[in-house]
């Protein structure tokens, strides 16, 4: 049985540059229930300190942000 | 609405209350010179947007409260207090708002209604209403400054990612992305992501300049958001870097307002000189050349070419001409805007508008203009050295079908260099 969360939205912010990543992420969170997670993929560098600082400046939780190949892919919980 | 509200609202412009403020409320002679000086008055015909109406929405409170006739008989001298309908029209006028400041230039009277509009942001936020976007966008900024040892690591990998990506298209094993060097001469500073760094980076490295580059990012929502403290510390974050790697100069990349924000702005923000010199990355560029460190091939862009004067490096920044020089010497067909420099038409895309999409729609009829005169030219690409520019131009690429190539100034730089 897998550990991975259940996915509840996935965005593709593959090209993307800063600061659309966060802005989607940030607009997108409030259509996933509280608990929910958001699997967000981005091409732009910048996205893996955004995405993790705007998650701790809202009070959301980033729970995984892995570099694959030249994606990043973050796996975002809505908290509130 | 409430009278804590009001009174917080009315607090926040009697703080921000000084003569040259004063005096823009005080002389508007309702000439309406500005509705045809405002693209997104011109593209929308919205009365909302006319700049007029957005310094009289403040101006209405004003009369109410600082002002004895406004005081006493407020119906015959359209004085008001804020309410809902207000906060309402207030929000859309002054987010709405590029801050291009093109309006200023036209005005008899030289009204700033780009600094009202920052007033009443101010005061907008005070009562709870400030833009919630770029609100966010600004703390996320400000968090990475307060936790350098969070994002440190992942930076510095990120940069030498980049690094090794540029090694491999160059194929030159010597070009380096520096980071945290002291004593570096030069302190670049970027935006997130590649786009910026690696033109700069081969710029840098063919002119053998000694540079190193920021940790943080040159944008700062802050300014767009309307809230000078905010601002001030997102800034604070690459100028203190600077002091403490004892650079001599803090080049900042092509992007408008953070190009304002450090050569004009942080200086009577801080209350200080600052130790070192502030410029753009065309003014280096332009000096390269100027030295012989720089070669470019003449005429490497074929292409009928444009440029476009950012309103925060051109109007509001005074740099017209070092672009202008670096794009004439590389292009075989340069085509200006009419009108250009300080008439120069707005883009639309500023003030934080790219990020704010529910004000998509204006933000692309706000355009129109701009689309008026690309076409004009017959120009097949368009330089800008700012990144909100270029994200406004791309949108009405698509929007108004345009056969356009929309770039950086670095990138075309380095199309030269090849």
């Amino acid at each position: 049985m897998s550990d991975a969360p259940n996915v509840d939205l996935e965005l593709d912010l593959k090209g993307l540059l800063c600061p659309m990543p966060m802005v989607k992420v940030s607009q997108s969170i409030k259509d996933v229930p509280v608990g929910g997670i958001i699997r967000a993929v981005a091409t732009d560098a910048g996205a893996m300190a955004d995405i993790p600082a705007w998650a701790k400046s809202t009070g959301h939780e980033v729970v995984s942000a892995l570099k694959e190949g030249s994606e990043f892919v973050f796996l975002v919980k809505r908290v509130k | 609405m409430e009278k804590v509200t009001v009174d917080t609202m009315v607090g926040v412009l009697d703080k921000r209350m000084h003569r040259q403020l004063k005096q823009y409320l005080d002389i508007c002679a309702r000439c309406a010179i500005c509705k045809d000086a405002c693209h997104q008055y011109v593209g929308t015909g919205d009365f909302k947007y006319l700049p007029a109406r957005r310094a009289e929405l403040i101006r209405q409170v004003y009369k109410k409260y600082f002002t004895k006739t406004g005081q006493f008989v407020p119906a015959l001298y359209e004085a008001r207090d804020p309410d809902d309908n207000l906060l309402q029209e207030l929000y859309e006028s002054t987010y709405g708002c590029t801050g291009c400041r093109r309006c200023m230039y036209f005005c008899p009277f030289s009204i700033d209604t780009a600094w009202i509009a920052a007033v009443a942001k101010g005061m907008l936020i005070a009562a709870g209403h400030g833009n919630e976007m770029l609100g966010q966008l600004a703390d996320a900024a400000i968090f990475k400054g307060d936790s350098p040892e969070m994002f440190h690591d992942v930076l510095v990998e990120g940069f030498k990612g980049i690094e090794a990506e540029l090694r491999d298209e160059t194929g030159d094993d010597t070009i380096e992305v520096p980071v945290d060097v002291k004593g570096a001469e030069m302190l670049y500073v970027g935006l997130a992501g590649s786009h910026t760094i690696k033109p700069a980076a081969r710029i840098f490295h063919a002119a053998g300049q000694s540079w190193t580059l920021s940790l943080y990012e040159a944008a700062n929502y802050g300014l767009f958001f309307g809230d000078g403290e905010k601002a001030k510390k997102i800034a604070k974050r690459f100028i203190d870097e600077a002091v403490e790697l004892g650079v001599k100069e803090v080049v900042i990349t092509e992007c408008g307002h953070a190009y304002r924000v450090a050569k004009i702005f942080y200086e009577s923000w801080a209350g200080e000189k600052l130790p070192f010199k502030v410029s753009h990355i065309l003014d280096v560029i332009d000096r390269f050349m100027a030295e012989g460190r720089l070669e470019l091939k003449p005429g490497a862009i074929a292409e009928p070419i444009t440029y476009h004067d950012p309103c925060q490096v051109g109007r509001n920044g005074g740099l017209y001409e070092a672009p202008r020089r670096i794009v004439t010497a590389i292009a075989a067909d340069f085509r200006d805007l009419t009108p250009n420099r300080a008439e120069q038409w707005c883009c639309g895309g500023g003030g934080g508008l790219v990020a704010l999409t529910d004000m998509n729609d204006m933000r692309l009829k706000s355009g129109a203009k701009k689309v008026e005169q690309i076409r004009a030219t017959g120009a097949t690409v368009i330089a800008s050295p700012c990144e909100n520019c270029r994200l406004q131009m791309e949108d009405l690429v698509n929007e108004y079908d345009l056969d356009l190539k929309v770039m950086a100034v670095m990138d075309l730089v380095v199309e030269a260099m090849d």
